[in-house]
């Protein structure tokens, strides 16, 4: 019994005296502002900041030369004297970010991170509009991935919310991203995009530029890019996704049809489109389309992508 | 605490390795507290996985080598290792990140590096490269086949990336080599195609220098870009070929063929941000000058299709010229804390420069021309407004405008400049407007559930393409479960184009999506996850082309139809075993039901025509992947796995006669050492 009465003494001296001792040890940080600084966190949240020197933030603690409001802990949590006074409790923690709104949380992480090139445009992304918060996507204490503090592998992560994309990764002719060899990321900025460069530039708002300002496609597929003599228009202007499924595919080569003449005749059909007053141009007479050298119009017309020596793309 | 912690952790690890057996792979590692040595001042955690894959594969090995292509062979399946100064102040780095995938002989092998000293630099690296193999059955028979590799490389140094004035150096580099099949038509373009090898051999590197600059509560970078772009791919004849075709004569006796293509895009990257209480702007502008030179010279010799001897060389030579540039203008108000309202501006203008040339010589033929470029310029200025209110913490609204405009220009008639008074014109110029409205609205009744619903609706009046937007609208939904041990998730949305241009040809396309997705964590040592998606798609377009038994006529009474109905499910089941075995069962299908038919042609069609357009109106298949893995843990430090993954591909129709199905045992087993 007096065993069990020390220790609590103890215990209640520690946690009285600790804090005192911590913020003893950092006098420029405490007391301005309600800072305590980050020492005094460690007290209590032993097991955070024992990991946390493989936290990105931890940058903000050993600068040295950032305010109390830019460092550490307080950095994103705000001014701890308060919560230190009330030993503890989320109610006194300025922004505790579990019970925090997904605008709040934004906006908290926004004070920092809002000039960041890949956050530009997070206030229109589709992402923000749907009220996807940072830490739907982050887990900054917990995170078990290296890099961006993700709370899952990426793909996982995109995959929670989206998965009739998943199940597109998952067809027979798809980009590698199951496989480890691409992440979401390479083509999508889960943050926001600028305007893209094709179709109307009204939409998709995630789709990530590359190459300055090109379809994230070329950023691999760079033989496509040109500049071509003859271009093939639509490719150029609505972008590949117009003949091609960008995630995945049960046709071969990514495309939107399985037999191809099916997808081209879907524009050369005469109808008034195109770049053409005419419209686009049907086959001529010869393409007799029962005969099945004319039923696979890329054996032919093999430069589709662009040419620098055919109008008709032959070569 | 630290027992709750560590409970966390395991959820999270349990939920994220059970996510993670997508595909057979190498085996996650168990997230959990800190482990590692300490060195110096240094904190070192590392692993290696090394093991064997092996696969037995039936049916037809193209498409398996097209669609999974793992094959047998001792791999380093996955290292990772970080190093991390535990006080930031290390001598000569405070971090070093190392991970790879698939390295020695995998189809798909990865290697990313950071190193970084805090305050001082960053540096970054993507290594990647992909074995690409692809047979081009049912698209061109064959005669497209590529087996190439493709590597892809990144290097990023950021000087000072805490301070207020950074620099930026990059490098990136993407290559593609191998053998391929390319077609060329014998000496005019009525004779058949004839399938010729092709030396891929592409390369592209870029170089990038930056500097970001913080000033007075704005950010500026500007970025200088060089990148060059080389095809020196060859063509060539091994043996004579005939075309096989009795009303074709033709045999390409000789071909040969060289197309060295050239070039660059200098470019330049601007971006300015700025952010006050209750506004933020954010502007760029970008600049590409791409820059091509191209020459080819192709000799082809034989007998033509009448039979007659037969030779033709062509000589072409020029340079092209895309100049691009784009600009955003995107800024934030924010009047009240409920209210957000953006406006985004872009510019975007490509047009082929129509400074350049074109000669062709046909020493077949006799003739030689020489022309300016074809023109083609592309202008679109666009306009997005969203409104975004927050009426209390539990709902909120959005709404959104977006007015688009697009103007093409195409020069068909050249300017032949030893014609006197041929002028380049602009013989057709297409404009287009698009304007959009979007509406959605956010419910979160209580903490972890979400239901968000969302419509948008669009008119464009001269789209492009028939497959463009004209009258469009989607709507969509979503509800959402989330705790930390349990997801739940449904959602729908559905895309219908209308798109009607002025002649007789109509084109309307039907797309809808209904998903539902669920992730238990039951215990720390189970865990089940489960997602269901149906994909559906009808699109009817009009045709106007020539077929004929005898002779060619023109068709126009006959419509493009494709019905897609794609079930798709994938679930997942796994055991902790007394902290010493890890069991994971897996199970994904792919199933395209089609429109339900039993034969591609239905019974009673006799009409050519309509027998091929039937045939190809609707694409039944499966592809289903069964999966199990089984990690034991030997010691602290040492695991054994073992994998196992079938892929089974089945085509219900052998489109254009091509049967393309096949089957395939894949496994693999493995160390994985750990410190």
């Amino acid at each position: 019994m007096i065993r069990r009465v020390m220790i609590l003494v103890t215990r209640g001296l520690l946690l009285v005296a600790l804090p005192a001792c911590a913020a003893a040890q950092n006098p420029g940080a405490s007391g301005a502002g309600g800072y305590a600084g980050s020492s005094a966190c460690k007290t209590c949240h032993a097991d955070i900041w024992l990991n946390f020197y493989k936290n990105p933030h931890f940058k903000s603690t050993v600068s040295g030369d950032l305010p109390p409001s830019r460092t550490g802990c307080e950095s994103c949590h705000g001014p701890g004297e308060a919560h230190m006074a009330a030993r503890g409790g989320k109610a006194t923690i300025p922004n505790a970010f579990s019970v925090m709104s997904q605008a709040k949380v934004l906006e908290a992480c926004l004070t920092c991170h809002a000039r960041d090139f890949q956050k530009a445009n997070i206030r229109r992304s589709e992402h923000t509009l749907a009220d996807v918060a940072c830490t739907s996507c982050h887990s900054i204490h917990h995170s078990p991935t290296p890099k961006f503090l993700l709370a899952k592998k990426q793909t996982e992560l995109c995959y929670g919310c989206h998965a009739g994309i998943r199940a597109q990764f998952e067809m027979p002719s798809r980009h590698r991203v199951n496989e480890g060899f691409m992440e979401c990321s390479d083509c999508h900025n889960p943050h926001g995009a600028f305007a893209p460069t094709w179709r109307m530039s009204d939409r998709p708002r995630m789709v990530d530029q590359a190459l300055n300002n090109e379809e994230p496609c070329l950023k691999c597929h760079v033989e496509k890019r040109g500049p071509f003599v003859y271009e093939h228009p639509p490719v150029r202007v609505e972008g590949c996704e117009v003949c091609h499924f960008p995630h995945g595919s049960t046709n071969e080569r990514l495309l939107r049809r399985p037999v191809v003449f099916t997808l081209c005749l879907g524009c050369h059909n005469g109808g008034a489109s195109g770049t053409r007053n005419n419209g686009v141009p049907i086959a001529t007479g010869p393409h007799n389309l029962l005969d099945p050298r004319y039923q696979r119009c890329t054996t032919c017309h093999v430069r589709i992508h662009g040419s620098n020596a055919d109008e008709t793309f032959l070569r | 605490m630290m027992a709750m912690l560590k409970r966390c952790c395991l959820v999270l690890a349990v939920c994220g390795a059970l996510r993670a057996q997508l595909v057979i792979a190498p085996t996650p590692e168990a997230v959990g507290p800190a482990r590692g040595g300490d060195f110096a001042n240094y904190n070192i955690v590392d692993s290696l996985e090394l093991g064997y894959r092996w696969r037995l594969a039936g049916g037809s090995m193209d498409t398996y080598r097209s669609d999974v292509n793992y094959g047998d062979g001792i791999r380093l399946l996955a290292t990772n290792l970080s190093i991390d100064s535990k006080e930031g102040h290390g001598r000569w780095f405070d971090e070093i990140l190392l991970s790879t995938s698939g390295l020695g002989n995998d189809p798909y092998q990865t290697a990313s590096l950071r190193i970084q000293k805090n305050g001082l630099y960053r540096y970054d690296m993507l290594w990647r490269e992909d074995d690409y193999y692809n047979p081009g059955l049912v698209i061109s028979g064959g005669d497209h086949l590529m087996d190439t590799v493709r590597g892809l490389q990144d290097h990023s140094l950021t000087l000072f990336p805490q301070s207020h004035i950074q620099v930026d150096l990059g490098y990136s580099r993407n290559i593609q080599s191998g053998p391929a099949l390319s077609t060329v038509q014998g000496f005019d373009t009525l004779s058949s195609a004839f399938p010729v090898f092709e030396n891929v051999k592409q390369q592209w590197n870029e170089y990038r220098i930056g500097v970001l600059a913080d000033w007075n509560g704005f950010r500026f970078i500007a970025r200088r870009t060089w990148d060059f772009y080389k095809d020196d791919s060859g063509y060539s004849l091994s043996a004579p070929e005939t075309s096989g075709v009795a009303t074709d004569a033709t045999v390409l006796q000789q071909f040969q063929r060289s197309e060295p293509n050239h070039g660059s895009n200098p470019g330049w990257f601007g971006n300015v941000y700025g952010k006050r209480k209750y506004w933020a702007l954010n502007a760029r502008l970008t600049y590409n000058l791409g820059n091509g030179g191209f020459a080819m010279n192709e000799l082809t010799a034989g007998l033509n299709r009448f039979g007659a001897a037969d030779n033709r060389q062509i000589v072409v030579s020029g340079d092209a010229q895309r100049p691009v540039v784009a600009g955003d203008f995107n800024i934030s108000l924010f009047p009240t804390s409920r209210l957000t309202i953006v406006n985004h501006t872009a510019v975007h203008d490509t047009r082929m420069d129509g400074d350049s040339y074109f000669t062709e010589f046909d020493n077949g033929t006799g003739a030689a021309t020489t022309l300016n470029f074809k023109f083609l310029g592309v202008l679109t200025v666009s306009n997005a407004t969203d409104i975004n209110y927050r009426f209390s913490n539990w709902f909120s609204a959005y709404a959104g405008f977006t007015d688009s405009g697009r103007q093409i220009r195409l020069l068909e008639a050249f300017a032949f400049p030893a014609v006197a008074g041929s002028e380049a014109r602009y013989p057709y110029q297409q404009e287009s407007r698009l304007n959009e409205g979007s509406v959605g609205v956010r419910f979160r009744p209580f903490q972890p559930l979400t239901i968000n619903l969302e419509g948008e609706a669009g008119h464009a009046d001269h789209p492009l393409t028939p497959m463009s937007d004209r009258n469009y609208h989607t709507l969509g939904g979503r509800i959402q479960y989330h705790s930390r041990k349990l997801q739940l998730s449904t959602g729908y949305r559905e895309l219908y184009n209308e798109n009607a241009p002025l002649s007789f040809i109509t084109y309307g396309s039907r797309s809808r999506q209904y998903n539902a997705a669920a992730s238990f964590a039951l215990r720390d040592w189970l865990a089940f996850d489960a997602s269901y998606s149906k994909l559906h798609l009808d699109t009817v377009g009009g045709l106007a082309f020539f077929a004929g038994v005898q002779s060619p006529q023109l068709q126009t009474s006959y419509d493009s139809i494709y019905i897609s109905n794609i079930h798709a499910a994938n679930a997942g089941l796994r055991f902790d075993i007394r902290r010493r075995a890890d069991l994971y069962v897996g199970y994904t299908i792919t199933k395209d039901t089609g429109d339900g038919r039993a034969s591609a042609v239905p019974a009673g069609v006799t009409d050519p025509i309509a027998t091929l357009l039937d045939s190809v109106q609707t694409f039944p298949l499966t592809y289903q992947s069964p999966m199990a893995r089984l990690s034991i843990r030997i010691t602290p430090k040492l695991r054994w796995n073992a994998g196992w993954q079938f892929y089974g591909y089945g085509e219900l129709f052998h489109l254009l006669g091509y049967d393309q199905n096949f089957h395939a045992h894949t496994g693999y087993t493995s160390v994985l050492w750990s410190f």
